[in-house]
């Protein structure tokens, strides 16, 4: 599936000025801290306000011209951020399945093995370590199989070998959901290892540096300008 | 006695529920949203905080009169009046404890940190799973306080329910006016009792309150 952005915003001093087209893949996005990443991921989620044109799963999610916004809600996303805002008064199982109809236990089992936290199903988030919380967060992100992916340094608690683990496990649920991933990382292993495409940006500018599959070098930022 | 403080007790319960329903939406509306007319709104759900209750009553009393648009239509439906009724007293109190609900209920909307609430939208709940799974578990010790505040409040009408009920025996005497006219009769002792008894309802509905402040029941806040 084709998606495709070209979007504008404002929020405080950082003005975010992005555009770029991608397929079903795993997309990496770097840049210093203030660039904007985060930034991008809420304004893909529709949690920030952006204006120009956003087209995702076949599906228009903005069209400034037209004046047409769909809320986060109706955009079937998987997210996961800094904060992994998990419902202290819930299980880890019912934070996983708040809002579904009914409980894919197979799914939920396999996914719960894979993101290794099993053993945490009936805690309540106060038992978990962070980097437990980080990756029930994780796995509430993809029990819904959404149709994107937008995680936010979804490994930074976790510990090296852990990381080494999830790294793979996430790659192997991407390419089984053909779901599009973009994913902030600090970790150069992350890129290594995950990335089909990566993206850099800078003073709030997605540069789409390296295309592997046709090695073309462009700015997204000037083409926009 | 015994009866006025049955009537009270029901008059609180019945006040209590009522108001847990009205206030929730008034609540999330002054907690989230910003609308023309929100300060107004506001305002009116705080009036009955500074308005002497006789004047609460006297507007109450014009709106359910029985020549009344509300006083007629009522009529028309229950064969009885308004005014001077327990339905009609139920009206006043409603409105006398509205800021006691509203108020507790709204800033424990506040205190939701706004990463729930964002998690609720990007994990597609509708806004009524966000009410019932996310906002009102989240914001259950602003909930309980409201109604024990409301219950009391309510218990404690004197001005409001005097001007809209009319102290009929059986019907619309509360014990707090039933309180003022045994002190009248000089009937000390059962006087005493009574004033007792809706100290004691009002001493336990406090002490809730506290409680669930110190150990914070709302997760919003901390945690």
């Amino acid at each position: 599936m084709k998606n495709r952005f070209q979007i504008t915003a404002r929020l405080g001093a950082l003005e975010l000025l992005a555009e770029a087209d991608f397929s079903d893949e795993f997309i990496m996005v770097s840049g210093e801290n203030g660039a904007g990443k985060t930034t991008l991921l809420r304004c893909l989620a529709g949690l920030e306000q952006a204006q120009g044109q956003l087209m995702l799963a076949g599906r228009v999610w903005l069209d400034s011209s037209a004046g047409f916004v769909l809320p986060p809600e109706k955009r079937h996303l998987g997210c996961l951020w800094a904060d992994t805002a998990l419902l202290p008064w819930l299980s880890v199982e019912k934070n996983i399945t708040l809002g579904a109809d009914r409980v894919d236990q197979i799914w939920l089992t396999r996914l719960a093995e894979q993101l290794e936290i099993s053993a945490l199903m009936q805690r309540k988030p106060h038992m978990l370590s962070t980097g437990e919380a980080q990756r029930v967060a994780l796995v509430r992100a993809i029990y819904r199989k959404p149709v994107i992916l937008l995680i936010d340094e979804p490994f930074s608690a976790q510990a090296p070998a852990v990381r080494q683990r999830l790294r793979s496990a996430l790659k192997t649920i991407q390419a089984e959901l053909q779901l599009p991933v973009i994913m902030v990382s600090h970790d150069a292993e992350d890129a290594r290892v995950l990335a089909d495409q990566h993206w850099r940006m800078r003073e709030g500018r997605l540069m789409t540096e390296i295309n592997q599959q046709h090695g073309v070098i462009h700015d997204a930022g000037e083409r926009l300008a | 006695m015994l009866e006025s403080l049955v009537i009270s007790l029901q008059l609180a319960l019945v006040t209590t529920i009522i108001l847990l329903l009205l206030a929730l939406p008034l609540a999330y509306l002054l907690a989230f949203k910003t609308f023309t007319g929100r300060t107004m709104l506001e305002v009116v759900v705080a009036l009955p905080l500074v308005l002497p209750p006789t004047v609460l009553g006297y507007f109450v009393l014009l709106m359910i009169a029985p020549d009344s648009t509300l006083g007629r239509a009522w009529s028309s439906v229950f064969d009885h009046s308004l005014a001077f009724s327990f339905s009609g007293m139920v009206f006043a109190s409603v409105l006398y404890s509205l800021p006691f609900a509203v108020q507790p209920m709204q800033q424990a909307l506040r205190a939701i940190p706004r990463s729930w609430l964002e998690m609720a939208s990007t994990q597609g709940l509708s806004l009524s799973q966000t009410l019932l799974q996310v906002l009102l578990p989240a914001a259950r010790g602003g909930v309980l306080v409201a109604a024990a505040l409301s219950f009391a409040h309510t218990m404690g009408e004197f001005g409001v329910v005097l001007m809209v009920g009319g102290s009929i025996p059986g019907e619309t005497r509360v014990a707090s006016i039933a309180l003022f006219e045994l002190v009248e009769m000089q009937q000390h002792s059962d006087a005493w009792l009574l004033a007792l008894i809706l100290m004691a309802v009002s001493f336990v509905m406090l002490s809730l309150v506290y409680t669930v402040n110190r150990q914070g029941l709302n997760f919003g806040a901390g945690k």
